[in-house]
């Protein structure tokens, strides 16, 4: 038998079906189900971390550019540098997470590109100005709000014991503990990236804004300031 | 000692006495990484910023005390505003940018017009302001051809074969020079001396009123303001003025540079002239050419330009850390001034009732309030110019029961006096929390919303629509209508305690002059109220013995309880204890509390009404549990108990 034949049968046998009585499927018992392995559900509730709110943070922010009011932080920040390292908090306001109860904006309670992208200007901007006032201007440690640390003595880099004691500090700045309870590998993934960047800074000869020693420690907060630690609780 | 110093000192020596350590103790720290967490999440939700190292040093200490660090911080003005934060983001108590609020009672404009030396001058005027020249009643108190200047047209002098001197004359005859509220202290003086930063040295820093209106045209100070001379009257009453006018015929052309014909006489002024009026009223303006702007015009609100685009003071669009950080300063419009005070008020009631940790019932019940030199100005001399216009019909031509009694007005302060809040112990009889403030009455602008917004941020319910089809209906009751009814007929109860305070502005309609059935707006045979009743009363629920004032036939009763009826019967319900409850747990411990909490809600809600409904017990008890603890830790198995 020829398929095109077959299909009509087929068809057609179908069409009859479909004109005549409905079958029934009468209910029968199936075979008892047999437990082949057994899992435990986990019931538990499943958060997520909590955002630290956006007015926590800029507080945060402010008291670790010394303390001071959100219009003159900006001043600083921006400095003789116009827009290149910090904009206006207006600029950031939306950004940051804060609602607007004028226009009934809600608050924001998860990241985005942009808020993360904002995270990291203000963050820049933060440490950089930090290297100037602590590191460049060399104020008494007790006057240094993120970098209260001695920095190195010579154009070498610190080893691995200096840098850690150092490290701690930032540590407890913005993660508010000790880096000896963080997770083993962070202290030695942070001493590879200011090692590399003294080196790099290094290489480049003193053409670049900061030391080799002042680049370093400021990679080093801005790898800090945007933790997600940082930014959540 | 000044409350808010006592205050931060107190908190000051309890964070002390909490990290002091003991005598020669070794700052070696046994804490875990919890711990550490435990304690920077306290910070942010108590300091409002993450801990600084010296505190996480003094928390290392092994003597600190975290109950006596938390009871510490349970005082300050972070915690205050932690908590008004949950119910700012839920209220969102702020005027949106379309607010405007500008009154023609309580408004001035200028329009500029070249002096009788060719120089240009401002002249002060007041919308509609009535005079008793035919050619500028209702209008700015020049005509077009003493100015040259085509209003109607909004030529501005500037504009060639635009303005022309107006003559010594006519200027003299038709202005007056005033020395304004806005710009001097003493401007309550015969002679006032201190003028702005000219003899009065020390203004507050926040009290900043734009260039245009502390300079002439020229750039000099601005020592006195010209003002046309009926806008400059201070008399505190007046008599209804009637002109007999007729309508010009249609099609006849505006005389004189008008912008809209000279206004006919009221129904209210042919009935009641030459009656006496009290020009601290809506109706003063339209009634009488004899009611000005007060001493120093300061019934009245400055602006630089003629109406659209002109601004009166600098003030910030946002203030996010509150009114002493702001991060902007923008120049604004004056019909935004008072609005932004208005916001301000309210985050001062919120901030109180959990500084002073008073019963947060009072949220919704508390008579008091608190003012600060605008607000007050704003009571006792804007707001009565809200009233009355179509409620003259009903017998009122002033407000006579106000949602906040002009004369519980602090005096002491000055409209400049921003940065001074005082405490008003009781606003009057309608007062009731933030449901009576102007912040709330704007942002929720009719019955219902004000209803809805009850319902859902007091009482944690919401509206859910029924699975109903919607067919077309003419019921009016919204309450039985199939497909409306499973939302109505609760909305409806609650936007009837607001039926007595008019959309719009602020008016408080008493029940003795606007009872909730009104025999006097009876549907006529034509189907129709009397025209003066619409704005009041719905035709839609009367009939010929009467009709029902707006936003009342859900709840007669509740009409007449008033939103002070609203705060106490919300407050009474067992709902709203639970909802304060899990509203504040839900911040803290940062998400939606879900069915696996209800033990730890029945025990907060416990502590909550146990204690007087007071905050700081309900907090210190979150802040102390468990959950909380927990709560920024992902490990299921810490949930499960086991190990992390």
């Amino acid at each position: 038998m020829s398929p095109l034949r077959s299909a009509a049968i087929a068809l057609g046998a179908a069409a009859i079906a479909g004109c005549g009585p409905k079958e029934l499927v009468p209910p029968q018992v199936g075979p008892k189900l047999t437990v082949t392995s057994t899992s435990t559900q986990d019931s538990a509730p499943k958060e997520e971390l909590r955002m630290v709110p956006a007015e926590a943070y800029m507080r945060t922010y402010l008291a670790l550019f010394g303390g001071l009011a959100p219009l003159e932080v900006q001043k600083r920040a921006r400095g003789g540098d116009g827009a290149q390292l910090f904009d206006t908090w207006d600029d950031y306001f939306s950004s940051l997470g804060f609602p607007d109860y004028r226009i009934d904006m809600p608050r924001s309670q998860q990241t985005n590109a942009l808020m993360v992208a904002t995270f990291e200007r203000l963050g820049v901007a933060l440490c950089d100005r930090a290297v100037e006032h602590d590191l460049k201007a060399k104020p008494p440690v007790s006057e240094r709000v993120v970098f209260a640390f001695d920095e190195a003595a010579g154009p070498a880099p610190l080893d691995r014991a200096a840098f850690e004691s150092r490290f701690d500090v930032l540590h407890r700045t913005f993660l508010a503990y000790p880096v000896k309870l963080a997770p083993t590998e962070r202290a030695a993934r942070f001493f590879k990236l200011y090692g590399d960047v003294h080196a790099r800074h290094a290489k480049a000869g003193g053409k670049a804004r900061f030391s080799p020693d002042e680049a370093a420690w400021a990679s080093v907060c801005y790898g800090l300031v945007r933790h997600p630690e940082f930014h959540l609780y | 000692m000044h409350a808010s110093r006592l205050f931060l000192f107190v908190v000051a020596l309890a964070a002390t006495a909490a990290a002091a350590p003991a005598a020669g103790a070794p700052p070696v720290s046994s804490r875990s990484l919890d711990d550490y967490r435990h304690f920077r999440a306290l910070a942010i939700d108590l300091l409002g910023r993450m801990p600084t190292r010296d505190e996480i040093a003094a928390f290392e200490r092994p003597d600190f005390a975290m109950d006596a660090w938390i009871d510490g911080h349970l005082q300050g003005s972070t915690y205050a505003e932690r908590l008004s934060r949950i119910y700012m983001d839920l209220l969102r108590l702020e005027p949106s940018p379309s607010t405007q609020f500008a009154p023609d009672a309580t408004t001035l404009y200028r329009h500029q017009v070249q002096g009788p030396d060719g120089k240009p001058v401002w002249i002060y005027y007041r919308p509609r302001q009535r005079r008793t020249r035919e050619e500028t009643d209702g209008e700015f108190c020049l005509t077009k051809e003493e100015t040259g200047l085509d209003i109607a047209a909004r030529m501005q002098p500037k504009e060639p074969g635009g303005a022309k001197p107006v003559t010594k004359a006519v200027l003299e005859q038709h202005t007056v020079l005033v020395k304004p509220w806005w710009l001097y202290r003493d401007y309550l003086n015969v002679q006032p001396t201190r003028r702005y930063k000219m003899g009065w040295d020390d203004p507050d820093p926040s009290y900043q009123p734009v260039e245009g209106l502390l300079n002439d045209p020229d750039g000099k100070p601005t020592m006195e303001v010209r003002v046309c001379r009926e806008e400059a009257q201070a008399m505190p009453t007046g008599h209804v003025y009637v002109t007999g006018r007729t309508p010009p015929p249609k099609g006849t052309p505006l005389p004189h540079g008008r912008t809209r014909p000279a206004p006919l006489d009221s129904a209210y002024a042919k009935l009641h002239k030459g009656e006496v009026l009290a020009c601290q009223s809506k109706l003063a303006v339209d009634s009488s050419a004899e009611c000005g702007c007060g001493v120093a015009l300061e019934h009245c609100l400055p602006n630089d330009g003629d109406q659209g685009g002109s601004a009166a003071f600098y003030f910030p669009n946002h203030i996010p850390l509150g009114l002493g950080q702001p991060i902007d300063t923008a120049r604004q419009q004056g019909q935004r001034w008072f609005p932004f005070w208005w916001s301000q008020e309210a985050e001062h009631l919120l901030s109180h009732v959990f500084t002073a940790d008073r019963d947060f019932r009072e949220v919704l019940t508390a008579r008091y309030t608190f003012v600060n030199g605008p607000l007050a100005q704003f009571y006792r001399a804007i707001q009565p110019g809200n009233c009355c216009g179509g409620e003259a019909n009903f017998g009122m031509v002033q407000e006579t029961e106000p949602l906040f009694l002009p004369s519980n007005v602090p005096t002491e302060l000055f409209p400049h006096d921003v940065a001074s809040w005082k405490m008003v112990p009781d606003r009057g009889p309608h007062a009731a929390g933030l449901l009576t403030t102007p912040m709330f009455l704007e942002k929720y602008a009719s019955a219902r919303a004000r209803g809805a917004t009850l319902y859902t941020a007091f009482l944690c319910k919401s509206f859910s629509s029924e699975n109903a089809e919607l067919t077309p209906s003419t019921e009016p009751n919204l309450m039985v209508r199939p497909g409306c009814q499973s939302c109505h007929a609760t909305l409806e109860p609650l936007a009837a305690y607001f039926s007595r305070i008019e959309p719009g502005n602020l008016v408080y309609l008493p029940q003795q002059l606007f009872p909730v059935k009104n025999e006097k707006c009876k549907k006529g045979p034509n189907g129709q109220l009397p025209g003066f009743c619409n704005a009041f009363y719905d035709v839609a629920f009367a009939d010929a013995t009467g009709a029902t004032l707006r936003s009342a036939y859900g709840s007669p009763a509740h009409a007449d309880a008033t939103p002070a009826g609203a705060g106490h019967d919300i407050t009474k319900m067992p709902e709203f204890s639970e909802c304060a409850v899990q509203r504040v747990a839900g911040s803290f411990l940062g998400r939606t509390l879900t069915s696996d909490d209800a033990p730890l809600v029945r025990e907060l809600t416990s502590t909550f009404t146990r204690d007087g409904h007071r905050m700081r017990p309900l907090v210190r008890a979150i802040l102390r549990s468990d959950t909380y603890r927990r709560a920024n830790n992902l490990d299921s198995s810490v949930w499960r108990g086991g190990a992390k």
